[in-house]
């Protein structure tokens, strides 16, 4: 309750007046005393991104949901809104523009996945018939599927006899991730499939990866992925960036597995929060990129 | 007199558990069954590898429904949780005429199973959304359930995706767990 009040109060009236006595002493504005004070990454964007959220100024409020195209024009007119000299300060300019493409490239980035993932698996559709060959093809290269609907996808991690109604709630983002994993990562996978079939701690290596969708695809859309983004693309993250932390995690989970060492595979879920958990503790690091180290061709 | 009441409510016994297996082959709709009990979200559901369990509160019960995956491979271990349940759910996707004889064939297995015994069985005709679905009735005469006679047995068209018909199950499940729990 003295929290929220105070969380309240601090929001409501006294942020303002900081933030006065702040710029009279400093002669500058939050947003620049934030671009001096941070390191370029998630630690100065996540600031910008509150501190605009928080602004009483709808040039400023808006600025989170600007267009690539509009990016100058509004940072222009965040600078006029605020007093700050184009001409003194050319720097700021730049990083400002940086940081709004960040935060509204997550924002469209996000919108993006969401689509794909709305997308339900259709067997009539031939491009996504296509991209589901091309998965068993990756993998698989030494067998040929001997029909469309038959029990070999099992050995690839498969439920039954046919894939289509293992997607679910991931829809086409579910394949998208499988294939580009197996595309770019062919050897990982490729290994990572084998290991899957170990006899005792053995799991389904297609639906784990589709569990593992869902989970990159929260992470999306709770936000925490913002930190681990807005370090590794200084500009738009694009849905390759998407796929590549689904990557990692594909890669963590199958060392994490092994290294837990599970009775048996009935226990996924319970490893999987946990593996979850892990996840969500190192994106709070501000420092932290997570990629996958690539030993085979990279993207 | 008001504050009493209020205490005597809080020590009042807790909800009797009642312990509920949901079973079915893949794709049977288990784990949107099992949110839409729960009242969560279910547009982001995926495959069930190994199980999920929630704890409802209803009618006076406290429901322990656990949700155990379909997939062929893992229902061998199906067996690891029959010990003390009370009352059985089988789901079958009404719309997957293909498998009804594969979802036959598993559902008698279960009656057969001696840790099962007695135990009042609910089947769920699920996916009647679907205008492929078919009705009850033909499920009923197709897996032959007339010819259960050891047991307490219902059978129940639903549709877990909009909610139609779980209610009406979950009542069936709530008044035919007193009777053997007495």
């Amino acid at each position: 309750m003295f929290v929220y009040l105070w969380g309240y109060l601090y929001r409501h009236f006294f942020r303002f007046w900081v933030k006065w006595i702040l710029r009279q002493l400093t002669g500058k504005c939050e947003l620049q005393r934030i671009r001096d004070g941070s390191k370029e990454g998630s630690q100065r964007t996540l600031k910008i991104e509150y501190s605009l959220e928080c602004s009483k100024r709808k040039v400023l409020r808006n600025a989170v949901h600007v267009g690539e195209a509009e990016v100058e024009k509004c940072v222009i007119g965040i600078m006029k809104e605020k007093k700050i000299n184009i001409q003194k300060d050319i720097s700021f300019k730049k990083s400002l523009q940086v940081c709004l493409l960040q935060i509204s490239g997550y924002k469209k980035l996000y919108l993006e996945v969401e689509n794909l993932r709305k997308v339900p698996y259709d067997s009539d559709n031939e491009e996504h018939e296509k991209q589901l060959i091309q998965l068993w093809n990756l993998l698989m290269p030494h067998e040929n599927l001997k029909a469309r609907i038959t029990k070999q996808w099992c050995d690839i991690g498969f439920q039954g006899d046919d894939p289509k109604t293992d997607f679910r709630g991931m829809g086409m983002l579910g394949l998208v991730n499988l294939v580009y994993f197996s595309k770019y990562y062919t050897g990982e996978a490729r290994q990572i499939l084998s290991r899957s079939n170990h006899p005792k701690l053995g799991y389904s290596y297609a639906i784990v990866g589709i569990n593992l969708t869902e989970m990159a695809y929260s992470l999306l859309k709770s936000g925490a992925l913002k930190s681990h983004l807005y370090n590794l693309v200084p500009g738009l993250p694009q849905m390759e960036h998407f796929h590549q932390f689904y990557c990692y995690l594909v890669y963590e989970f199958d060392k994490f597995w092994f290294e837990e060492e599970p009775e048996s595979i009935m226990h996924f879920n319970c490893y999987r929060e946990k593996f979850h958990e892990k996840v969500k503790g190192l994106l709070l690091d501000y420092n932290l990129v997570l990629t996958l180290q690539s030993t085979t061709k990279k993207p | 007199q008001g504050l009493l009441s209020i205490l005597r409510k809080l020590k009042s016994a807790p909800d009797q558990e009642v312990r509920i297996l949901l079973l079915g082959l893949d794709n049977a709709g288990k784990t949107t069954l099992l949110k839409q009990l729960a009242s969560e979200d279910i547009s982001h559901i995926t495959p069930t590898q190994g199980f999920n369990i929630k704890s409802v509160q209803s009618q006076g019960f406290k429901l322990n429904v656990w949700d155990i995956g379909g997939q062929r491979k893992i229902r061998p271990y199906w067996r690891n949780y029959f010990e003390n349940t009370d009352v059985l759910i089988y789901v079958i996707d009404s719309a997957d005429r293909k498998r009804f004889e594969e979802t036959g064939q598993e559902l008698a297995e279960l009656l057969d199973e001696e840790k099962l015994s007695g135990v009042p069985v609910l089947i769920f005709a699920n996916k009647q959304d679907l205008l492929t679905a078919a009705p009850a009735s033909e499920i009923a005469e197709g897996l032959n359930l007339h010819t259960i006679r050891d047991r307490i047995w219902q059978i129940q068209s639903c549709s877990a995706l909009t909610g139609e018909g779980v209610q009406d199950g979950m009542n069936w499940v709530c008044k035919n767990v007193t009777a053997k729990k007495k």
